[in-house]
């Protein structure tokens, strides 16, 4: 007994080292992964979380107008494993740490983040892309930015238009 | 001779508190035989696994058990990374090998507190488990949880430890090590915790052979096989460490062992996190795996990890199978248990380290 009275009298002098929660907040470390979190103006619909997510706490249901797809993360079948967050190419979806997880029962069916996310318009014909969100062109579509906005048609268009425009231009050139 | 009867233990609250059945034949106070019956945890995982793509099941294997949740994905990701041919990066590697360690001495840890707990030395239970708490908030500030880290992935690691995490974690090394120098001396000459746990459970090196069992329990046999230094992995190659073994294989040597071990795994972290080289810590984009088969195994904390691949070439394995090492272990339980006292039950199953929900999945 005689090593261990040591320890004792130590841990005993240095009072409770649990946290005093609910009567204080308790600590919770920076990189924390609590409830996840879908950001919709930062999401492009690639649908990647929904494909490594083990829980399947991640529904993509297409509006009946197909104006947009309604993005809905359940909290309760979520497991917190963060891989949404990982592949999420565009840094939609992100792990906050909140962990105050607690509710209602009668909750229960619509505990979860429901959020709408429209499609794009393709910039020339109008035809139905994915969303392309100011934050998604600052980042990705610097190269050729009217480009980034259309459609796969009018996008193979335009590349071909251009690609003749300088073809033209070399063949003059060259007479 | 004296008559024997059998006496129920199980399936809950043997040693850890997980399902397992013993029908064991006992005549008076000894233990004559036994009969073990497992499948109360079954959850069908190794069918679940091939009804989940290659990234759903980096998320499933981690929850096949908890105290080596770091193990099996980390098992996982090895088999799959063999299959499609990728190399993880040095850090990558570096940075799976502190997930591992750091898991290891939290349950090498948690197994000493529980076999504290058994013997009814509850405030020392509680003070293995405080010690613990510096590995689970080093654990809860780098991964964000305090035993699902979700650290490995396929093709590398999630995070990174940069350097005010790294400073963060040398700190709980610190504070853990004479902390964890103090518990050994407690556990290797309090006289309660040696009456209770030496000479018990003895388990000699040729039956250790015979059973094939892996981990602390066969190097506290005297068979020092660890898959870290037999086939390394990860940058096991270029860390110092030594394979802790013993001959006496009784409770108290495999406790003992066990913190042997935890000593040794702070000690590699800290290699670790000297050597780790800058760089990427995962590949770039996400790899298809083609058709074939591949094998992984690894030194989870209860002993060697084997994980099974086989793929056709779709998104989902074909077939993913696991085998743990307590199921190499238990069957031991026979040699251990012969002739010991009824009230030693379940400090012998606890000096296995067993695993249910591993073994049973």
């Amino acid at each position: 007994m005689l090593p261990f009275l040591k320890i004792m009298v130590k841990n005993l002098l240095k009072g409770p080292s649990t946290d005093p929660f609910p009567f204080a907040p308790a600590k919770t470390p920076k990189r924390f992964r609590g409830c996840a979190s879908h950001d919709e103006s930062k999401c492009i619909l690639c649908g990647i979380c929904k494909h490594v997510c083990a829980a399947g706490a991640i529904q993509m249901r297409a509006a009946e107008d197909g104006s947009g797809v309604e993005y809905v993360l359940w909290h309760n079948s979520c497991v917190f494993c963060g891989m949404c967050a990982h592949y999420c190419p565009t840094g939609a979806v992100t792990m906050t740490d909140n962990w105050h997880l607690s509710h209602l029962a009668e909750e229960k069916y619509t505990f979860c983040e429901t959020s709408f996310v429209a499609f794009g318009e393709c910039s020339q014909c109008g035809a139905r892309i994915q969303p392309r969100p100011q934050v998604i062109v600052d980042q990705l579509g610097t190269r050729s930015p009217d480009r980034f906005l259309l459609c796969p048609k009018c996008k193979r268009e335009s590349q071909v238009k251009h690609a003749t425009d300088k073809n033209l231009i070399q063949l003059r050139e060259q007479q | 001779m004296a008559e024997t009867y059998t006496l129920p233990v199980g399936p809950l609250h043997v040693a850890l508190e997980e399902p397992m059945y013993f029908d064991i034949k006992v005549e008076g106070e000894t233990v004559r035989g036994l009969d073990l019956t497992a499948g109360h945890v079954h959850r069908g995982m190794e069918a679940l696994a091939m009804h989940r793509n290659y990234f759903q099941n980096v998320t499933l294997t981690e929850r096949v058990c908890s105290l080596c949740s770091n193990s099996h994905p980390a098992t996982y990701c090895m088999a799959v990374e063999t299959l499609a041919g990728i190399t993880v990066p040095e850090r990558g590697q570096y940075l799976r090998v502190i997930a591992d360690e750091i898991k290891r001495v939290a349950s090498h840890l948690f197994n000493v507190g529980i076999m504290a707990h058994l013997v009814g030395f509850d405030s020392l239970f509680m003070h293995a488990m405080e010690v613990r708490e510096l590995m689970q908030d080093a654990k809860e500030g780098v991964y964000g949880n305090r035993m699902n880290l979700g650290q490995c992935t396929i093709g590398g690691t999630r995070t990174d430890i940069d350097k005010e995490t790294a400073r963060f974690l040398r700190g709980q090394i610190e504070a853990l090590k004479p902390q964890l120098h103090e518990l050994y001396g407690v556990f290797e000459k309090d006289p309660l915790i040696r009456t209770r746990t030496r000479g018990i459970g003895v388990l000699p090196e040729a039956e250790a052979r015979r059973y094939a069992v892996v981990g602390p329990v066969a190097r506290a046999s005297g068979v020092a096989y660890d898959v870290r230094r037999k086939a390394p992995y990860a940058t096991y190659e270029d860390l110092t460490f030594e394979v802790q073994s013993d001959t006496a294989g009784d409770v108290h040597s495999r406790a003992m062992l066990r913190l042997r071990e935890a000593v040794e795994s702070v000690s590699i972290i800290e290699q670790c996190l000297k050597q780790m080289p800058e760089g990427p810590v995962k590949i770039e984009g996400m790899a298809a795996v083609p058709a074939g088969e591949s094998v992984a195994r690894s030194e989870a904390p209860r002993g060697e990890l084997v994980y099974f691949l086989r793929s056709d070439g779709s998104d989902t394995p074909q077939r993913v199978k696991w085998r743990v090492p307590t199921y190499m272990n238990w069957e031991a339980l026979q040699v251990m248990m012969a002739g010991c006292q009824v009230a030693d039950i379940p400090l012998i199953v606890n000096s296995i380290d067993p695993c249910i929900s591993c073994t049973e999945r």
